[in-house]
Order: C-alpha cells, then sequence, then structure tokens
C-alpha cells in the first residue's frame, strides 16, 4: 500500500481511523435530511468505539458514511475519514471497492443474520470476500480460511456445508461476524449485532467481540441504541443526537458520569437489574433533521436550557480528554472549536 | 402431580384468570398429511392472576411466551387445559365473544399492529363498533377519553392524523388505547417496548403502570428484557422450554434466583457499568431445547451445570415451593420445600 510515502502528520499520534467534520445529507421530497452534519472523532488501534443514541439520530448514515455505502438520493457528501493516515474520501469510487471496502473495512450490518444468501452454504459465503477481491490464490484455500474464520468466532467446522435456515439466530449472527473478519480488516463495524437476539445468545456475542478485540489487532465502531450492553465492549463512547456527536468520552468516564445533558437523561432511562434507581426520560422528541433548530439542537428538550442555547454550541474539551458540544461546558477548559487535528 | 403445593398463594383473593395445565400445541406435517410430530410451545403450565396484578412472564425467544400469550387471548386454540376468567370457562364461542371484551392486546410492533389507511378515530372507532356501541356520542366520548388518558394530548390534533405520521412512542400510546377502549380488566402486552428507543421505553412502561393503577387493571407483561420487569410487575413468570420453571416476586427472583435457569438469565445481563470490559460473562453451553422433540425429564438438564445424574435426566421436576411467594420446577429445592410444608403451612 501506498501510505508509507505520504507524508501525514497524523501518522506520529497514529489514530486507526481519524474522521473529521464528516458530512452526509441526503435528499427527500420533504428537503434535505441532514443525517450526519459534521461528525468528528478518532478511534486508535485495538480500541472500540461505541456510537450511542435513539432511531434516525444519524448512527446508520455515520457507517454509511464511513464505508460510503451511499444510496442514490445524496445531497451532500464531505469531511475527511483518515484510515492509518489516508484520506479514504479521496478515493475513487472504484479504489475504494477494490482497496478498502471488506479489505480494510468490513462491517455486520444490522440483523446480519437474515442478510445471508438462503442458497448458498455458509463456508462459500464467508469465502466470498477473499475470492471477490483475490485475496486468496484458490476456492480451496479461501474455504480453508473460512475454516479458521468459523474457528475465531466460535462455529463448529461442520457447519461450513450448512445452509443458513439450519443455524439458529445466534450461529447466523456468527457467520456473518466471521465474514467480516475473514479479510483481516483494519477496522469492523458492526450495526445493532446482538439487537435481534436472546438475553443468552447477546451475552455470548459479547464475549466473543471482547475475545476478538484481543486477539486481533482491528478496530471497531459498535452502533447501538443499546447503552447497558454496549458497555461490556466500549472503551469509548460517542453519543450521537440529531446528526451530531454530542459527547466523545472514554468509557471508563462516561458510564459513571455521562456531561451531556442529552447523554444524562439517556442514563438515567436505562433500567438497572441491581441497583433501585429512579427511572426518568427525556420528555419530548427530537428535531426533525430536514430543518434542525439553528441553535443547540437538544435546546428543546433540555433541562439546562440557558440564553447562551440560541447559539450552536461548539465542541468543548472538558476534563480528561472528554469533548462535549454542550455550552454548559464552555468554561471548563478554553474552547477549542472544532477539535481539530494539526493539518 | 403435585404442581399445585403453592395455590395457597395470595388464596384471599379470588383469581381473575385461572389456567390450569394448559397445552397448545402445534401439529407438524410434511407434505401436508405426513404426521411428523408436535411442536409443544406450550406444555402444561398452572397460572393464576389476580385483579390488579401486574405479572411478567419472562424467557427467550421461542420459549413459549408468545405462544402462551395467545392462548390467554384465545388466538391459537388450548391444545388441553382450562381457561377459566372471573369465575367463568372459556370453552365455546359465546364464552370467548364475552371473554374478548374483557381482554385488551398490546402487540409488539406498533406500526405494525396499526392499519396505515385507518386514521386514529377509525383505528379507536372500531372496536367500539364492533362491540356494540351505537351512540356515535358515546363513541367519541369513549375515545376522546382513552386518547387522553394514553396522553396524546390534544386529542383534536391526532384524530385526523394516519399511523405513519406518528412516531414510534406515539404509535404504541395508540395502540394502548386501542386496548383500553372497551375498558378490559386484563391487558396482555407482548414485548410493548422492546421496538421503542431507550428514552421512549420508561415513559410507555410507566404509562402502562399508571393505566393499570387507574383502572386496576390485571397486566401479562410478555418480555425477553428482565432490566424493565422490575419497574413494572409484581411478580414474574420465568418460561424454558414451554414450561414455567420458576414464579416468584420480582425481588425475590432478581436477588435471589432459584432456578440454575434464572440464575444464568440474570447473570447475562449486563447492568451499564465500565467494568464490564473486563470480565468474560458466564453463559450456559447449548441452546433452548427443541420444543418438537424435548429432552426428557429436566427440559434444562443439558445445559445446566448443577443436574443430578439420574434424576434430572429421567424425571421431570414438579413444581416445589422453598418459600410461600416462590414456586420452582427443579429437584435441587425438593428437601427444602419438603421440609417447609412438614414445618406448617402444609394444605392438602
Amino acid at each position: 500500500m501506498d501510505q508509507s510515502g505520504e507524508f501525514t502528520p497524523n501518522l506520529s499520534t497514529n489514530p486507526l481511523l481519524s474522521v473529521e467534520d464528516l458530512r452526509l445529507h441526503f435528499r427527500t421530497g420533504r428537503g434535505v435530511v441532514q443525517a450526519v452534519d459534521g461528525v468528528t472523532f478518532s478511534l486508535d488501534q485495538n480500541q472500540t468505539v461505541v456510537v450511542i443514541g435513539e432511531s434516525g439520530c444519524g448512527k446508520s448514515s455515520l457507517m454509511r458514511a464511513i464505508l460510503r455505502l451511499l444510496p442514490r438520493n445524496v445531497n451532500t457528501y464531505s469531511g475527511r475519514v483518515l484510515l492509518d493516515g489516508v484520506d479514504i474520501m479521496e478515493h475513487s469510487d472504484e479504489r475504494f471497492r477494490q482497496e478498502i471496502r471488506w479489505v480494510k473495512t468490513s462491517f455486520v450490518p444490522q440483523a446480519a443474520m437474515n442478510s445471508l444468501n438462503p442458497v448458498v452454504r455458509v463456508g462459500e459465503q464467508v469465502a466470498e470476500p477473499l475470492i471477490v477481491h483475490k485475496l486468496s490464490k484458490s476456492k480451496a484455500e479461501a474455504l480453508g480460511k473460512a475454516e479458521e474464520a468459523f474457528r475465531l468466532v466460535g462455529i463448529p467446522t461442520d457447519f461450513l456445508n450448512r445452509y443458513p435456515f439450519e443455524l439458529s439466530g445466534g450461529m447466523r449472527q456468527r457467520v456473518a461476524t466471521a465474514m467480516a473478519l475473514i479479510t483481516q480488516p483494519r477496522l469492523v463495524i458492526l450495526d445493532e449485532p446482538t439487537s435481534a437476539l436472546d438475553v443468552l445468545t447477546q451475552a455470548n456475542m459479547m464475549n466473543l467481540f471482547k475475545r476478538l478485540k484481543r486477539d486481533i489487532g482491528a478496530g471497531f465502531i459498535l452502533i447501538t441504541h443499546d447503552i447497558a450492553t454496549s458497555s461490556e465492549v466500549a472503551d469509548q463512547v460517542a453519543v450521537m443526537y440529531a446528526g451530531q456527536v454530542v459527547e466523545f468520552s472514554q468509557a471508563k468516564e462516561f458510564f459513571r458520569e455521562p456531561l451531556h445533558p442529552y447523554a444524562k437523561g439517556l442514563m438515567a432511562s436505562v433500567p438497572a437489574l441491581k441497583g433501585n434507581q429512579r427511572l426518568d426520560f427525556v420528555p419530548g422528541q427530537p428535531p426533525s433533521l430536514v430543518d434542525p433548530p439553528s441553535g443547540c439542537r437538544f435546546a428543546d428538550r433540555c433541562p439546562a436550557r440557558f440564553a447562551k442555547c440560541d447559539q450552536e454550541p461548539p465542541t468543548f474539551n472538558a476534563d480528561s480528554g472528554r469533548e462535549v458540544k454542550c455550552w454548559l461546558y464552555q468554561d471548563v477548559q478554553p474552547a477549542q472549536a472544532p477539535p481539530v487535528h494539526p493539518a | 402431580m403435585s404442581s399445585r403445593t403453592a395455590t395457597h398463594y395470595r388464596a384471599s383473593q379470588e383469581a381473575l384468570l385461572q389456567i390450569d395445565n394448559l397445552r397448545t400445541w402445534f401439529e407438524l406435517r410434511r407434505l401436508g398429511f405426513i404426521h411428523v410430530g408436535h411442536v409443544r410451545a406450550v406444555d402444561g403450565v398452572d397460572f393464576q392472576l389476580h385483579r390488579g396484578e401486574a405479572v411478567a412472564i419472562v424467557g427467550e425467544s421461542g420459549c413459549g411466551k408468545s405462544t402462551f400469550a395467545k392462548s390467554i387471548l384465545g388466538v391459537n386454540r388450548p391444545t388441553d387445559g382450562e381457561i377459566r376468567f372471573a369465575g367463568r370457562p372459556i370453552r365455546d364461542v359465546r364464552d370467548m365473544r364475552w371473554y374478548r371484551r374483557q381482554v385488551g392486546f398490546v402487540q409488539q410492533d406498533p406500526y405494525g399492529a396499526l392499519p396505515p389507511f385507518m386514521n386514529v378515530r377509525r383505528i379507536l372507532e372500531e372496536p367500539l363498533i364492533i362491540n356494540g356501541v351505537k351512540q356515535s356520542k358515546e363513541r367519541d366520548e369513549r375515545l376522546r377519553q382513552a386518547l387522553s388518558d394514553v396522553k396524546l394530548t390534544p386529542v383534536e390534533e391526532y384524530l385526523s392524523q394516519y399511523p405513519h405520521m406518528l412516531s414510534g412512542g406515539q404509535q404504541q400510546r395508540l395502540v394502548i388505547a386501542r386496548a383500553i377502549i372497551l375498558r378490559p380488566q386484563l391487558i396482555v402486552a407482548d414485548e410493548p417496548v422492546s421496538m421503542l428507543d431507550a428514552s421512549v421505553r420508561i415513559e410507555i412502561l410507566e404509562l402502562l403502570r399508571r393505566l393499570q393503577e387507574m383502572y386496576n387493571l390485571s397486566i401479562i407483561y410478555i418480555t425477553h428484557d428482565l432490566s424493565t420487569v422490575r419497574y413494572f410487575a409484581h411478580r414474574i413468570c420465568v418460561m424454558y422450554g414451554g414450561k414455567i420453571v420458576e414464579e416468584s416476586d420480582v425481588d425475590t427472583l432478581v436477588n435471589a434466583p432459584r432456578h440454575p435457569y434464572s440464575k444464568a438469565l440474570l447473570a447475562a445481563i449486563p447492568d451499564p457499568d465500565p467494568d464490564n470490559v473486563d470480565t468474560l460473562r458466564e453463559v450456559p453451553p447449548g441452546e433452548p431445547p427443541s420444543l418438537l422433540n424435548p429432552p426428557s425429564g429436566c427440559r434444562f438438564h443439558p445445559r445446566c451445570d448443577a443436574a443430578i445424574k439420574g434424576l434430572c435426566d429421567v424425571q421431570e421436576p414438579p413444581t416445589f415451593s422453598p418459600d410461600r411467594s416462590t414456586r420452582v420446577a427443579c429437584w435441587l429445592y425438593q428437601d427444602e420445600s419438603n421440609q417447609r410444608i412438614a414445618g406448617g403451612s402444609s394444605s392438602p
């Protein structure tokens, strides 16, 4: 690959993925939907960032924007996505397909267990990325690697010759995960990987992700609305609201005390099995992304609203490297908006 | 069978819903006529529900909890067993017509449960028309009342809207309004919040709880999510392989589960805690049993680490009552239960 020849200042700090001011807007009959609107975050190797948010907040669009899996009605698609220091937004579609998608990045789609081809044996399906991208010399070699991938995700290897309908939901989810890992990507994006699974299966999958995180040197982005489950694998947490990242924190601090008022409301609405805290919910509804409010997008639902919230808050750096898009934190540290990497 | 050892539980109150030995089996055929076997979705369930009580039925998918709900609703015809509602056995069509008016159903997927071509007014009016509320003025009053009960206010604004114009939470409120509009005594809610966002879930559960208190409703809350149960139900039944394996007060079950399956289920649920990252969860090996050909003896024994050889894999455990409010179908509790019965509170 050619990134070694380029002079990228980011290489010194070496984030695996760095997303800067990413925007993805869609044209619809009602106007332009600002699904992803100026998202900035970075992810180091071997780390997992969890993207939390309610449905319609743009978290799946963020995944699409990073993987460039775009529908036809794209209006704006801009920003920088640096993978190992290379701006993959600059790549042509063909180059992106050949070098990035499912080579250096891969993903496990939502309800992955239903995304398998029902008439192809699962072993062949898992081997397919290797064959399509010519990463294996022969089909036999690809199938051999598929067997390895099966072992990695904990599926008995005699399942290679089965069809998807012969497997349970949890097993199919593992197959989809094996498919995402087979090319040994640098970055794996998981979109709601456990939301359709049972409690025990979910715990099993989370154990699997924990092991994978330890064993393969990839970065993971986990998109979910399930906060309790996300705490199982998160190193960092990005909270999305109305197309923007409103808080980006280390998981250790976030789960103890979220900073952004929306994140606080979200955490208060998570029922805990043990402990007896009172539950609360965030009243109201997220704003329309067609014509979002000009100030802070959460202001209408925010219990801590004050005059300044009519202007859009920049991203402030709170203590220990936490980034919050909220005026309440303007005094904590000198503002720097948005936090830019040295260019 | 000594499966009725705990009928003295709240025996002072008359049960609103009394279910004895309910079985709902589905026949499986090949090519349409060759009998293959039965899927024993619900296999011998005893269940009681009192007026104003909220009971949660918890289990994984395929454990029969939805079939159980549908059997209670009269959607699936039970293969065996009896359902009595307010003392009246539900046997023929006339019983069923009367019974259906007493029971409301809150579906899992609100969008799928609402007809897309009807507006809110028609959706709510339909059950009233079917059940013979003839005066349109009365219908109007009742549907307005139902809408304000579920906090879809101002009512006027919603009446002419169609389901797709509402958010997920509002749709579920509408489904609840439809379920209560006939003023039923019992609500069956099948995963009412699993399709909703985290921040809305609590809102809907609180709404259900308020309605329950307001109208002294009985609620059967079916879910796979144990963590929401605490905020809602008084009692939990844990289902596994078509049977209720443990039934207990919410606090007892959450703090001191008895059945090994209940223990596994509780251990698998994370609370939001950053320390989760460092530990693996213990999950029993294997998969839920086939209901077509369930394992002999206790249905959990192939996955159970406390299984007693020669007992659990041979003989099906009856229901034991280690304390007054708990019934557990597990051989581990046979001694405890005998002692307790010998100790005093025994009743035939």
